[in-house]
């Protein structure tokens, strides 16, 4: 009974998110300055032709009607049709959305294995005033320098000089695994550089905190080894903030790397929304905003189920007797 | 050999000084009572015999011995080894003492290892019902979480429990039966029980030896009948005086008056002086050394005088 209340408040209200977000993006796709026919058009287009051009896409009816015609749509699963590649928008995510997800996949993966490892170790030799401030320095560098100028150096870099690794092509992963990790790797390194920055130093926060749990110096009393300790008492202790990081990245990475994916020429979702944007293309941006917002809210309906079982006070049905 | 000394213990932190020169002793088998205000210093003596203390706290002075081993000055290992062996601790607040993401069943099975009988260890601190191997702390009462981390503790069977206020967050119903539980585990192991409480009464009960810590230093110890019964150090007088129990019925309770001190470096005299009855001009800037009055230690300039006192707790109304 708690769960199926849980669970359906929950869709209750991600429902209502998703429909404030379409709102949103729906406004603010019509407000940017330049509008479809304009861009489309060029700037010595006469006014006739864009009327004409905004009629044929229906963009000359009041925002509210366009509104509600899109939303019976998408409703329907119909995403509606790219205005410059006359291609239906569903199945270009769709075609698109795999590479974005690869990319993910190898930049959280990154982060797991090496920001937590990391935050972990810097966490249990942490000695208090020394030390330190070279892991601070690394992951605030990490975390604060930009992707695009990162992403743009490795392009440099790499075009410049043959180092085995090519960047601005891709390679589709059914065609050659090989040459599509090749061609993956550095564009998912780029993005590490701040996922795995941000993970180890929370990580590391977390651990901190636990450290200083009594169960911990209850631990340390019984004779433990610190590594049976961190293995046993810390990890899951420590890692809610962890888990939740992780799965932020996630969907904030699955709704399109949009800078990485733009400056090495990936075709992903990211991309593909960027392009969109500077054409005016209302049904890609729309969609693909959409897309975003959905995988955030599935993602954090399941961040919440797995820090629940991580740790039982936190539960869905914590307070619940055993 | 004792089993436990502690010798002009000097333990810092960043701005306070938390142990003064603490002196202690305690034998195999016995039971001690480390009695004092808040901030006396209790809690860091308990935690450093077996080197628990918080990463910015700083051994300044003097050497803690557990079966002869300075367990100051041993590598990381062998005080793992020390504490594996020879050492248990219960702490104040049981449910927080217990991992909050693991079920009791587990986190007994973790301390006894493989073969190692969980209802058996359960039974033995008054816990029969199976449903607490199956539930997380959070859904523990106090008392039932601390009668587990006793069972963690004495799982080994060690040779010296520190019990830092073990019953200070329970109610006042289940403290006598979790007492009773340490003691009796103990008598049967033959641990000796190093025991930091507030409570004299219960102290004077069940304890061979008290120390009465105050300042960081222990300012006097020896046999509880003696040191509660006829005090010596005017502060142990006023403790005790200020127990609700040791007071007949119609008499008004005395406070020790003043506050304790927070010390940032030795005190140069005596640390009690400035709330003391009967301190004298060298108390402020004379270090006591201990004095043998009877058959207690006492740190006090003036307690040969002071013993021949009939009831010096009178002497202070």
């Amino acid at each position: 009974m708690r769960l199926l209340m849980w669970w359906s408040g929950r869709a209750l209200s991600s429902a209502a998110t998703l429909l404030g977000v379409s709102v949103l993006i729906f406004a603010a796709v019509r407000m940017m300055p330049g509008g479809f026919a304009e861009t489309v058009l060029g700037p010595f287009a006469t006014a006739e032709q864009e009327a004409e051009l905004a009629a044929r896409y229906g963009l000359d009816q009041p925002v509210l009607l366009q509104y509600g015609h899109w939303l019976a749509a998408v409703g329907g699963g119909d995403f509606g049709v790219s205005m410059i590649s006359r291609q239906p928008v569903g199945a270009e995510l769709l075609a698109r959305l795999p590479i974005t997800a690869e990319l993910t996949v190898l930049a959280v993966a990154a982060s797991a294995l090496f920001g937590v490892p990391l935050g972990v170790l810097t966490a249990v030799r942490a000695r208090p005033g020394g030390g330190g401030a070279a892991g601070r320095l690394l992951s605030g560098l990490g975390v604060s320098v930009p992707e695009f100028v990162l992403g743009s150096l490795v392009v440099f870099v790499f075009s410049r000089h043959a180092l085995g690794l090519e960047v601005g092509s891709w390679v589709p992963l059914t065609q050659d695994p090989a040459a599509n990790l090749a061609t993956m790797v550095l564009p998912a390194a780029v993005l590490s550089v701040f996922a795995i920055s941000v993970t180890a130093r929370t990580t590391r926060d977390a651990v901190m905190g636990v450290l200083v749990e009594p169960y911990v110096t209850a631990a340390v009393g019984r004779g433990e080894s610190p590594w049976f300790i961190v293995r046993h008492h810390i990890l899951r202790n420590a890692a809610t903030p962890v888990v939740t990081l992780l799965g932020t990245i996630t969907a904030y990475l699955l709704g399109g790397a949009l800078i990485v994916e733009h400056v090495f020429n990936l075709p992903g979702v990211g991309s593909y929304i960027v392009q969109a944007v500077g054409r005016r293309d209302y049904a890609v941006v729309q969609a693909g905003v959409l897309l975003a917002a959905a995988v955030f809210i599935v993602m954090n309906v399941l961040i919440d189920l797995l820090v629940g079982v991580l740790d039982p006070r936190l539960g869905v049905l914590a307070g619940r007797r055993s | 050999m004792s089993l436990l000394a502690v010798r002009n213990l000097v333990i810092d932190y960043a701005e306070t000084r938390a142990l003064d020169g603490a002196d202690l002793d305690l034998a195999r088998g016995e039971t001690l009572g480390l009695v004092g205000e808040s901030g006396s210093g209790k809690s860091t003596l308990g935690s450093a015999v077996g080197r628990l203390l918080p990463t910015t706290a700083r051994r300044t002075e003097g050497e803690v011995l557990v079966a002869g081993e300075p367990v100051f000055d041993l590598p990381a290992r062998e005080v793992r080894k020390l504490r594996k062996k020879h050492l248990g601790f219960v702490f104040q607040d049981p449910i927080a003492s217990l991992d909050p993401t693991m079920r009791v069943g587990n986190q007994l099975r973790l301390v006894l290892g493989r073969g190692g009988d969980v209802r058996f260890h359960l039974g033995r601190v008054k816990l029969d019902d199976p449903r607490v191997l199956r539930a997380y702390p959070h859904q523990l009462s106090g008392g039932m979480a601390q009668r587990v981390a006793i069972a963690m503790a004495m799982a080994t069977s060690p040779e010296l429990l520190v019990a830092d206020e073990p019953t200070a967050a329970l109610d006042t119903q289940v403290r006598e039966e979790v007492l009773n539980v340490v003691f009796s585990l103990a008598a049967d192991a033959g641990t000796s029980i190093l025991w930091l409480s507030h409570d004299l009464p219960a102290v004077a009960r069940r304890c061979d030896q008290v120390a009465v810590m105050y300042g960081g230093r222990v300012v006097e110890r020896g046999p509880a009948r003696e040191v509660l019964g006829r005090p010596v150090h005017p502060y142990t007088a006023a403790l005790a005086g200020s127990a609700p129990a040791a007071a007949g019925h119609g008499v008004r309770l005395e406070p020790v008056p003043g506050r304790p001190p927070v010390l940032t470096g030795p005190s140069p005299g005596c640390a009690f002086a400035p709330r003391c009855a009967f301190a004298e001009e060298r108390c402020d800037h004379e270090r006591p050394q201990p004095v043998l009055v009877r058959e207690q230690e006492v740190l006090c300039h003036r307690a040969a005088e002071l013993s021949e006192a009939e009831t010096p707790r009178e002497v202070t109304a």
